[in-house]
């Protein structure tokens, strides 16, 4: 089957791509669109270090193939910031030191944004269900639900600066 | 190596696009993981993302689900609260969001979680083939399995009273975890004894178990600790052993959690 076009609102702009069949939203953003941020851990939707959001919605990118949601908005860790302004949770993440070699963060952060959107007052629990799927090897993940929850407390406390301001 | 995907824009020119040997690809969480996993052959899939298959309709007591329609938006849905506890059982929400529940009717054991639910409750499927659309009971479905080139294009059961639906799974952790034991049951109690019931055991064979042992045990009785026990011996067990658990802890550990979905304790 022969390659097709593609069109994504990718972190706010319009883009194109060419894909093959085989093609997968992960394979797209790293080697057509050069955003490194979703990594490629296991391929197999377990460890979520590909995690982004497709159409609002936290994703496994290693498992959808990029010709299947063509026309959709996919928003990455890369469309966060603005500039060096980072937006509350990236904040939240360095202030409670939740990332030490940094796999897992990016995927960590779109699923911890995607459940701040949806649901700005998050018990501790909802925090571990929203994560459940985003593997980290390095911190134990205390310190993340703590960032997640402050980066909540924090949106609560200053409405006006949403972590997908900008999006 | 995945060599096609079609991205069809109907139920019927989905259908259509399996007759060349293609597999409808639902969410793809359990079909691209394989794919991704060097060892997978070629494959043609049919995305149903864009066949209009997505959506849940309540009318009465009826309820009808597209196939396309993803965990997450059962999760959403307040008028599924019933289903949330096995929902949300199923692995993890980035997954969820592309999962479709067609999907979930056809992955190999010990996954299957929602279609142990959607057995309990008796769903009927609604099949597209040659021949054109049918019903089929989920369980002839999940015994025989489906015809090569047919298609779900949805899924339809009766909601079930306030109480009657029972759902426990046991894993290893307690979330994003494959099923030790799977419990499904729609059960009724009248004056203390059992005056209907249905049940379904996942995570203990090849395929969804209907335990319909322990429903005569069970059914008349009153629902004790004893009953409950008694129905545990009533059917032939022969689970499988994986990464999760070994067969003889899963065998081991049923008549606990038979307990634990109908007692709660
Ligand atoms: C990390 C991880 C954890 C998981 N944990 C669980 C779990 O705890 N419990 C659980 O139940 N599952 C689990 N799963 C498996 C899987 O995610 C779900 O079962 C899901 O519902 C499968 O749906 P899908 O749409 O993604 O399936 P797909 O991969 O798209 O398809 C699965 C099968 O169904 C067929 N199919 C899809 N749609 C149709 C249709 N409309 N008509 C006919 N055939 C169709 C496909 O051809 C394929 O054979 C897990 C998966 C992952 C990656
Ligand atoms: S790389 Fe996608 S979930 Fe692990
Ligand atoms: S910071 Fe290293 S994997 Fe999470």
């Amino acid at each position: 089957m022969p390659s097709t076009i593609v069109t994504l609102t990718l972190n706010g702009t319009e883009r194109e791509l060419i894909a093959r069949p085989s093609t997968t939203l992960l394979n797209a953003l790293r080697e057509t669109f050069g955003l490194m941020g979703a990594k490629r851990g296991c391929a197999q939707g377990g460890c979520g270090s590909c995690t982004v959001l497709l159409d609002g919605r936290p994703a496994v990118s290693c498992l959808i193939p990029v010709v299947t949601v063509g026309g959709s908005t996919v928003d990455t860790i890369e469309g966060l910031a603005d500039g060096d302004r980072l937006t509350d949770v990236q904040q939240a993440f360095v202030d409670h030191f939740a990332t030490q070699c940094g796999f897992c963060t990016p995927g960590m952060i779109m699923s911890a944004t995607a459940l701040l959107d949806r649901n700005p007052d998050p018990t501790r629990q909802d925090v571990t269900e929203a994560i459940c799927g985003n593997v980290c090897r390095c911190t134990g993940y205390e310190p993340i639900i703590t960032a997640v929850l402050s980066a909540a407390e924090r949106r609560r406390d200053a409405p006006q600066s949403p972590a997908t301001a900008g999006l | 190596m995945l060599i096609s995907v079609e991205i069809p824009e109907s139920a019927e020119a989905a259908r259509a696009g399996l007759q060349s040997g293609a597999l409808p690809l639902g969410g793809g969480t359990h079909l691209m993981a394989r794919l991704n996993d060097e060892a997978a052959g070629d494959l043609r899939l049919v995305s149903l993302r864009k066949a209009g298959l997505r959506g849940i309709h309540v009318e009465g007591a009826t309820v009808v689900m597209g196939a396309a329609t993803t965990l997450a938006d059962l999760e959403d849905d307040a008028r599924l609260g019933y289903l949330s506890r096995c929902v949300r059982s199923i692995a993890s929400p980035p997954v969820r969001s592309l999962a479709t529940v067609a999907g979930n009717l056809f992955v190999p054991q010990p996954y299957g979680d929602l279609a142990a639910a959607l057995l309990a409750l008796d769903a009927e499927l609604d099949v597209l083939g040659a021949g054109g659309a049918r019903r089929e009971p989920l369980e002839r479905i999940v015994t025989g399995g489906l015809p090569a080139g047919e298609l779900v294009t949805g899924v339809r059961f009766t909601a079930p009273a306030p109480g009657t639906f029972r759902f426990h799974k046991a894993s290893r952790r307690r979330l994003n975890s494959g099923s030790i034991v799977t419990v499904a049951a729609r059960i009724t109690v009248e004056d203390g004894l059992v005056g209907d019931v249905r049940l379904v055991l996942g995570g203990l064979g090849r395929r969804l178990i209907r335990a319909t042992g322990a429903e005569r045990v069970l059914l008349g009785a009153p629902l004790t600790a004893e009953t409950v026990a008694r129905a545990a011996e009533a059917d032939v067990i022969e689970p499988v052993g994986d990464a999760y658990a070994s067969a003889w802890y899963r065998a081991r550990v049923y008549p606990v959690h038979l307990r634990r979905a109908l007692l709660g304790a």
